[in-house]
């Protein structure tokens, strides 16, 4: 009897283990509204110092082809724009928080407009050398003090294919900075701890123009238009998007509730804002330009794409105003969709339309207030004060400089 | 697995009890008074707990690096295998839970340290079941519905009057055609609305069955005269017929806003959010869709008109640019001096009056004998005979509202076209008794070479065909010689005729 | 002896004592590998790609030490931390949404067959926003589920679409960059890219073509999704100023399709353009059920795929030509009652450019 007992209260006690370990992450959350911490003001929380560093380094790339000003990653050349003329900017590096070196890496389109990251390693690593040998802040930390901003497909990986992007990880001498970045997967070789995720660029200007009046009754269920197959890179299918996209027109080509199509019509923002749900499936990284688009058009994001770390996800309440779809649930959206209640999507398209979110997705010129500007200064802000232990002790070296790839070793 | 391994646990934990109790069994027997035999029992269990926790959490640990390490190597091309065997089976299993397990043992084996790093192939899951399923269907419309709902209250107008229909009206060939019309936008209304609808002719059942379908609150009443076949008269029957309406309005003390809904206008939707701003009496601007028949010899003219409006043309409110009322637009009806259509049964432009009534609106209240309302309303009673448009019903024109981003919104469209006054139609257009048949069944309807037409048949001109189609079966065998139609009369219906010869 | 048999005591209660931890350890073990949540284990490390193996990434060991220190040492600082489990917390939130089975209260809807309204339109058309009000009204009356495809030639003006995103209904609007100087080509043409959509979307649904100039009873619409496979109905033609009224359609007996009242219409809109005969019946007069178009082999027809490829419009005609018998009169009494008027109105005279 008394080994029953016992028994028994073993048993009570190792589910209680269990529960307690499975619902440890779900508990920690953050305390506060998201509209509080969006609404966060970064001038006097930190100081930025900006590197002067040769015009071939920024200004000249941009001259060569200005077409780098309206694409997915041009966020590189705003920020550089904006921490310019920011009042947090400081001119003495002494009292500066954080270092920013303006390099726009992404500047390197083919004749397509599709950019190219290859010179990218090498041209991160003549910067970097430059200000290591010009400055003496670098080594004072080997760049944990330094923030850069890598809008890449995969980061500061520097590769637009995965598997390659996988392979080279994370640039070794930037290691230690703070990388601030479109990319965000959890646990993936390309997202360092630490990493601020932000939004890809959007055009605001145009967006704003778009804006349709908000009692333009929403009368499309679904909407999507984008890729599904990626025939040319994926001939096979599976690869692309995980195959969720292709799962997507499979089985919901016949619904009348999903408006999808490959084709971009001319209405396309319009439709957005007519529409009570957004797919925002993964492309060939988990990030897309729907989830600037729906947020900005009130459209409730459907987020497809497992594991994906959304940007500014400290502060906007990403779960509660989108919908979380595993990809291998795609085959279940509609029955997803339909089972959400009335109320709950009431509820996302009021937060939605809440217009700190908006602003918190688009880099617009100038900046205003609240925008993703000052929300990747908050970020910054956040991480202050440095801990002492990334201040090296002098002669200290952690970076291995000659790590990586040979080819990135070569002068750009 | 859990459970199981529970389970074992406890029966291992029993035995080993009782298997062991036997040594000490004098010892465990007193244990429950000795204090140390409890302390170490205690002691026993909580060592026990401890090793579990500890075996949790290295499992965890394990899991964690295995899983790591492992599930970069699952999608390398090497195992492609393994993935097509995993998409094949997820196609098969029908995405069950089960189906997660025999996605995801075989990783457990896949340990093998590779460095390279791969996302591969997945498979694309294509779900068994094909078609949308119809009750997921209903609910997404509801939710649709939902937000729309939402929305209006959010952005609609707030507080909304209710909206008082007054349409003239009488049985004739196309009525049901613009009396479905206007009810269809009627019905749409998200607001209170009263359709007060005037028959000439006294209320009739064609009229009543067409009204009873709207599911709206209607109020049908007859006027005692017939439909004349002048516009003229016409429009001066219609006009008292309005003003029997507004007595109704006034007699009831019906509250909300007032608008004329001709059995022939067509409606944007966003009309009746404007004229939910009316105050008093207001003014919208109404699009004239006026039809010409002789268009070669107007067109030269409309061309001058398209020069100084480009669109349609339009009647209503002229606003200045302060947006003050500064006159009216006027449809202009030079082009069709001389050309109009008198008659109903004319062939030519039936031309808008000056004003038309359905481009005005007004508070109700205007109408009720008391109540606070401004000095410049006439009394309706004391209008003798007719008045051409509501501005007669003010005595300064002037207080009137224009509607509509000043009139430059055309919200309203008028449209007049009308059969000929002998025209006849089925009653309710119930065909009774049948059509005869013109191609026998098992024909085609699309012949390959048209082989019941004759051979003689003219091209017709491009208003259409006019083909006798109402008749008697029995009588009429050969209907498709074609005559000069305005001179021939054709059989028609005799139930039909008798019926609305009186109304015509 | 006795201690002998005491020590033998003592190793047999360390022994059942070892047993005990291992087998509560083993235990402990399991449990730890037991998926409580398959979201919680399987999709966070599943797909997780983070390499650990320092061959490929030596410095990251470093980086990890570094994390785990600031984690432990210093929960302010961490933003990094909070990043990543804000999006575990997502995904956790998500998982809720995944719960299908609850229709309690949903079960009373009724659940119709989908309708899908073809309209054809055109910017050259002066009132072509006028008569696209008057259709939306009526459309929009329609019980759901419809799906209105609105087709027309590219243009600059967003007028159409604009007028459409007010009305509310669930539409597709379709626009084609080809240019026609023959208005009937265009039609026919416009109809052809609908049937494409349906066909590329294996759309199901009854397909109506609906023209501007139409005016229904609401009826009407539940009649139609009463069709099988095809069905057919009379309907009236109404001109201005003129006396007679043109009924023309099906004679039924009862829904049987007996015959045709037709007449020979010169008219511009439905004529054929490719040196074909005219066809008789109007294209808003018949209604056909979509998988014809991408699964005719259901409805015991050779899949042609020339046939539905090319001209979609004139193999649906084609087909409801060859399979009369499966034509139903709308409505079923006789195919008596006019629930559909057309207006022949004379376009009018002021071009819009």
């Amino acid at each position: 009897m008394r080994q029953w007992l016992w028994g028994f209260l073993f048993v009570a006690f190792c589910f209680a283990c269990c529960i307690a370990a499975q619902h440890k992450p779900r508990t920690e959350r953050i305390s506060g509204s998201a509209g509080d911490v969006l609404e966060d003001n970064p001038v006097g929380r930190l100081k930025v110092y900006v590197y002067e560093l040769p015009s071939k380094y920024n200004k000249k790339i941009l001259q060569k082809d200005p077409r780098c000003l309206s694409h997915m990653f041009a966020a590189e050349i705003y920020m550089h724009r904006f921490l310019l003329s920011s009042p947090v900017r400081t001119l003495n590096p002494e009292e500066a928080d954080w270092f920013y070196t303006p390099i726009y890496a992404t500047c390197d389109l083919t004749p397509n407009g599709l950019p190219l990251p290859f010179k990218s390693p090498r041209m991160v690593r003549s910067a970097i050398q430059l200000i290591s040998s010009s400055w003496p802040y670098w080594n004072r930390t080997e760049g944990a003090d330094h923030f850069f901003v890598v809008p890449h497909d995969f980061g500061a990986c520097f590769h637009y294919q995965e598997e390659k992007a996988i392979e080279r990880g994370i640039l070794p001498i930037l290691q230690r900075a703070t990388l601030v970045q479109t990319f965000g997967q959890r646990n993936h070789v390309c997202l360092n701890e630490g990493s601020i995720t932000i939004p890809p660029y959007a055009p605001p200007q145009k967006m704003q123009a778009r804006q349709i009046p908000p009692d333009t009754p929403r009368s499309i269920f679904v909407y999507f238009r984008g890729l599904f197959y990626d025939v040319n890179n994926d001939p096979e299918g599976g690869y692309y998007a995980r195959g969720a996209r292709a799962a997507v027109w499979e089985n919901f080509k016949n619904n009348p509730l999903f408006d999808i199509s490959t084709e971009h019509p001319t209405t396309y923002y319009e439709d957005m804002q007519r529409a009570v749900f957004c797919l925002c499936p993964l492309g060939w990284a988990p990030w897309s330009p729907r989830l600037v688009e729906a947020v900005v058009f009130g459209c409730i994001p459907v987020i497809i794409a497992d594991d994906i770390v959304l940007p500014f996800a400290d502060a906007i309440p990403w779960e509660e105003i989108g919908v979380f779809v595993a990809e291998e649930d795609v085959p279940k959206l509609d029955t997803i969709l339909t089972s959400i209640p009335p109320e709950v999507i009431l509820r996302k398209q009021r937060l939605l339309a809440n217009p700190s979110m908006k602003r918190a997705m688009l880099f617009p010129q100038p900046a205003q207030a609240g925008d993703a500007f000052h929300q990747i200064l908050n970020g910054l802000a956040r991480k202050l004060p440095h801990q002492k232990s990334i201040y090296l002790k002098p002669g200290e070296k952690i970076l291995n400089w000659t790590a990586g790839p040979v080819g990135d070793l070569k002068p750009w | 697995m859990k459970l199981s391994a529970l389970q074992q646990s406890y029966l291992n934990r029993r035995s080993n009890s009782f298997r062991s109790s036997g040594p000490l069994d004098s010892s465990s027997d007193s244990a429950i008074k000795s204090p140390a035999a409890i302390f170490w029992l205690i002691l026993h269990g909580l060592c026990c707990l401890i090793s579990l926790v500890l075996g949790f959490r290295f499992s965890r640990l394990v899991f964690f690096f295995l899983f790591s390490t492992s599930s970069t190597n699952f999608y390398t091309s090497p195992f492609r295998s393994t993935a097509e065997l995993a998409k094949t089976l997820d196609v098969q299993s029908v995405l069950s839970t089960n189906a997660v397990p025999n996605l995801d043992l075989p990783l457990l084996n896949k340990t093998v340290t590779n460095s390279r790093v791969v996302v591969g192939r997945h498979g694309i899951r294509i779900r068994p079941w094909p078609h949308p399923n119809p009750v997921e269907v209903m609910k997404a419309h509801q939710i649709i519905e939902r937000v729309q709902k939402e929305q209006r209250l959010q952005f609609g107008v707030k507080d909304p009057r209710p909206i008082i229909v007054v349409t003239p009206t009488y049985v004739r060939t196309f009525q049901a055609l613009h009396l479905t019309g206007l009810m269809h936008s009627l019905m749409l209304v998200p607001y209170d609305l009263v359709w007060i609808v005037v028959e000439a002719g006294g209320v009739s059942n064609e009229t009543a069955s067409l009204l009873a379908k709207s599911g709206l609150k209607t109020v049908h009443v007859g006027f005692n005269q017939r439909m004349p076949n002048s516009w003229d008269e016409r429009n001066k029957l219609e006009s008292r017929m309005r003003l029997h309406a507004l007595r109704i309005i006034r007699e009831k003390k019906l509250d909300g806003i007032v608008m004329f809904g001709d059995d022939s206008n067509m409606h944007s939707m966003e009309l009746f959010d404007e004229i939910q701003n009316v105050k008093w009496f207001g003014a919208v601007s109404v699009g004239i869709l006026a039809n010409s028949v002789n268009t070669d010899e107007t067109l030269t003219d409309q061309k001058k008109e398209e020069e100084e409006n480009p669109r349609m043309p339009v009647q209503g409110p002229a606003c200045n640019a302060s947006n003050m009322l500064a006159g009216w637009h006027t449809f202009n009806t030079l082009p069709f001096a001389g050309k109009s259509a008198v008659y109903i049964d004319d062939r030519a432009t039936v031309l808008p009056r000056k004003l038309e009534w359905s481009g005005f609106v007004l508070n109700s209240r205007l109408l009720w004998k008391d109540g606070d309302k401004p000095q410049w309303i006439k009394d309706i009673d004391m209008l003798e005979g007719d008045i051409e448009s509501p501005l007669g019903l003010v005595k300064d024109p002037t207080v009137v509202e224009p509607l509509g981003s000043c009139g430059r919104q055309v919200l309203l469209w008028w449209l007049r076209v009308e059969a000929r006054a002998d025209s006849k139609f089925p009653p309710r257009w119930i065909i009774d008794p049948p059509l005869d048949i013109t191609v026998p069944s098992k024909h085609t309807p699309w012949p390959d070479a048209p082989p019941e037409l004759p051979a003689h048949e003219k091209p017709v001109n491009v208003m259409g065909i006019q083909e006798p189609v109402v008749k008697h079966t029995t009588k009429t065998r050969t209907p498709r010689k074609r005559r000069s139609k305005r001179k021939h009369e054709t059989r028609t219906d005799t139930q039909a005729s008798t019926r609305h010869s009186e109304q015509n | 002896m006795g201690s002998v048999e005491r020590s033998k005591k003592k190793v047999q209660l360390w022994k059942k004592a070892i047993v005990h931890f291992s087998l509560c350890f083993v235990m402990g073990f399991f449990s730890g590998f037991a998926p409580t949540g398959k979201d919680s284990i399987f999709s966070t490390h599943l797909i997780a790609t983070e390499d650990k193996s320092p061959q490929i990434s030596p410095p990251q060991p470093v980086q990890m030490l570094n994390q785990s220190s600031a984690a432990t040492t210093q929960v302010l600082h961490s933003s990094n931390n909070v990043n990543v489990n804000r999006s575990l917390i997502a995904a956790a939130a998500a998982t809720p949404v995944s719960v299908p089975e609850k229709s309690h209260e949903h079960v009373q809807v009724p659940s119709r067959r989908l309708i899908i309204i073809v309209t054809p339109t055109n910017s050259r058309d002066q009132f072509q926003g006028v008569f696209l009000r008057r259709l939306a009204n009526t459309i929009r009356l329609v019980p759901q589920p419809l799906l209105w495809i609105v087709v027309e030639g590219h243009s600059d003006s967003n007028y159409v679409s604009e007028l459409l995103r007010k009305t509310g209904i669930m539409y597709r609007h379709l626009v084609f960059k080809e240019n026609f100087t023959d208005p009937e080509a265009e039609l026919n043409h416009q109809r052809n890219v609908a049937l494409k959509h349906i066909e590329h979307h294996k759309l199901s649904g009854i397909v109506h073509f609906a023209g501007l100039s139409n005016v229904y009873d609401l009826d009407f619409f539940n009649e139609l999704r009463q069709i099988e496979v095809f069905g057919t109905w009379p309907m009236a033609l109404l001109s201005a100023n003129k006396r007679k009224v043109v009924i023309e359609g099906p004679v039924c007996d009862s829904s049987q399709v007996i015959g045709w009242h037709l007449r020979k219409m010169n008219n511009q809109t439905d004529a054929e353009t490719d040196a074909e005969p005219k066809p008789p019946i109007h294209i808003s007069s018949f209604g056909f059920n979509s998988s014809i178009l991408w699964d005719p082999e259901r409805w015991g027809r050779p899949t042609s795929e020339q046939g539905t490829s090319q001209n979609s419009l004139k193999f649906v005609k084609q087909v409801v030509l060859e399979d009369e018998t499966k034509l139903k009169g709308i409505p079923p009494e006789e195919c008596s009652k006019i629930m559909l008027w057309r207006l022949r109105f004379p376009i009018g005279v002021i071009p819009r450019n």
